[in-house]
This record gives C-alpha cells, structure tokens and sequence, in this order.
C-alpha cells in the first residue's frame, strides 16, 4: 500500500504540529522500545513494529527526494509518492537483511533513516540519468589547447598541463577513463557503478588510487607541497580489464 | 546517428576539477565502511559533539555521494 508523501517528505495527514494528532503522530507513540526486538518477533508486535518502520522510512526517503528533486524529470505528485514509496519499500527490506548487525552506535531511527536516504538518493541520481548515454572518454591532449584558455591564469594553465601530463604517464586507460567519467563529466558514482555491473565501493577505490599516484607525481614535480601523503603508489600501473566505453541509459 | 562529444583536453582540469583530481583521500575508507558509520557519525554532529573521525572526514570531502547522504542524514535529524 502506498503512502501519500507530503513535499516535505512527511507522511499526509500529518498534523503541522509535531505534537498535533495524526498518522506520524500515532505511528510514534506506537513505536516499539525494542526495535530489534519486535521486528524480530511473531504476531500483532512485529507487524506493528513493521508499520513504524515503514513511516519511519517514508519520511525519510522523502525527505530525500525532495532535497533533490531538481534532478527528477518529473515532479509531479504522483510521480514523487511513487519513488518515495518504492525507495522506502527497498531500503526496508535492505534493513531488515542487516537487522542482526544493529550494534546500537546510534539510535534504532538514525539507522533506519541512512538506509532510506541511500536507497531514495540512488533512485533519483538512477532516473536523472536513465535517458543518458554514459561515455568512458578518455584525455585528449591535442584538442582544447590548454594555452588558449583565457579563463585560466598562467598557475592554472601550468597545474592543468602539468595534471593532463601526469594522468597520461600514471594512470591506466582505465584509471583515466574513470576519473574523467566522475570527476570531468560528473556522472554520479552509483551510476557509472550500475552501468559499469561494479559497485560504488569499487570505483571509490579506483578514484582514490587515480588521486595518490597524481599526488605522489605533482608533489615530485613540485606542484604540491611535498610530504602530504601517507601512500605510496606502486610504480608502474597494472592494466586493469577495460569495460566498454559507452553505455547507454535505459528507455 | 550518434555523434560523440569531443573528448575533454587539459583545459578541462583546471579549477575544482583539479582541486576534485587532486584530493588527499588518505587515509582510505571505503563508501561501505563509510554508511556503517554514518549513522552515529550524523549523531554526534548533531548533538555538537562531532566525533573525531578523520578518515570519515577524509571520505565525505571525497565523495559527493557520500557527503550527500551524510548531509541529508544530519539535516533530517535536525528536523525530527
């Protein structure tokens, strides 16, 4: 059943007040003390622990959606419940997977919230991009002459130079590729991650990499003040396995 | 018929593009390891006690995607 998601991100019928009477209202006096305990229970305590959760969920995938929903292609109501309310079903479910690791850090709803933040964000930056190709482009130093940029200061041509030159001599195909995906042409990580079949974890861990071995190279060349990082990259890049470069949105 | 766009030269890696290429990401964390922490992390922002998590910090100025989780997270804590 889905739940009518207000703009901000509050369930309908929710009273202005935050004491005022209404579904949230209700929902939270009706919240169980031990959330583990009641969702990992049988009977009328577990099902109304899951009713919680999931208000719990809708106000925060909500919240979510509307933080970014200059990025939706379409914004109307119904569109808007639709994602919010499939976010708050799957971030439940992702939840309800992990129960057994709650260990308690922060409170039960600060836990649950991140997992319908994750899920709503994922879906938004998903259907920003869902009609739009997706092109592993690699540098091209022989076009866009840096030199006849007038928008750049003399430091900022020579850093520019500099950056084009070491990602040419120290970064992979792929490294490259990666990076001007992320951090050129902004394709949002889950994204490229979802179009690529890796995971977000995986191509952090590409970027990252990408920014030791630039560092570790602009520091030797002076660039950057010296003895800031703590790695060292190896020093020949291994090829790592080239995905294709291009891949299209879905339609 | 598909046509490509140029394909970016140096003088796209100049301003927050570089200060984005160039970014100290050490010491690692993993966007995994960072929504296990996220949520006592939001906490203890909130409750003006942040907690001393320098590979957190480190993590979130890297990643846009993270650092907007985390953001919304402290915001929607404000707002409960």
């Amino acid at each position: 059943m889905m739940t009518a998601v207000r703009r901000d991100g509050a369930t309908a019928g929710t009273a202005t007040s935050p004491a005022g009477p209404g579904p949230e209202h209700a929902s939270a006096m009706d919240a169980p003390m031990d959330w583990v305990a009641a969702l990992s229970s049988d009977g009328p305590e577990h099902t109304a622990a899951l009713r919680s959760l999931h208000t719990l969920m809708v106000r925060a995938a909500g919240h979510q959606v509307w933080r970014m929903r200059a990025a939706l292609p379409d914004t109307s109501p119904g569109a808007v419940d639709l994602i919010v309310n499939q976010a708050a079903d799957e971030a439940m479910t992702a939840l309800l997977g992990k129960l057994h690791t709650f260990q308690g850090r922060s409170r039960f709803t600060t836990w649950a919230f991140k997992f319908a933040i994750l899920q709503a964000a994922t879906e938004v930056r998903r259907l920003q991009w869902q009609h739009r190709e997706v092109s592993l482009r690699d540098l091209d130093l022989a076009i866009a002459p840096v030199h006849d940029s007038p928008e750049l200061c003399a430091e900022g041509r020579d850093l520019a130079v500099a950056l084009a030159d070491a990602m040419h001599h120290v970064l992979t195909t792929y490294q490259r590729r990666i990076a001007v995906a992320l951090l050129v042409d902004a394709v949002p990580i889950d994204v490229l991650a979802d179009r690529l079949g890796t995971s977000r974890g995986a191509l952090y861990k590409t970027l990252h990499d990408v920014r030791v071995r630039l560092r570790h190279e602009l520091t030797a060349k002076g660039y950057l003040p010296g003895t800031q990082d703590r790695q060292t990259p190896t020093p020949t890049p291994q090829p790592q396995e080239e995905p294709g470069t291009t891949t299209g949105g879905t339609r | 018929m598909n046509q490509q766009p140029p394909l970016p030269g140096a003088a796209s890696l100049s301003g927050p593009t570089a200060d984005a290429l160039l970014q100290d990401t050490t010491p690692w964390l993993s966007c995994e390891e960072c929504f296990e922490r996220m949520d006592a992390y939001a906490e203890a922002a909130i409750n003006g006690a942040p907690q001393q998590d320098q590979a957190m910090d480190t993590h979130l100025r890297g990643c846009a995607a993270c650092h907007e989780e985390a953001q919304s997270l402290v915001d929607l804590l404000r707002d409960v």
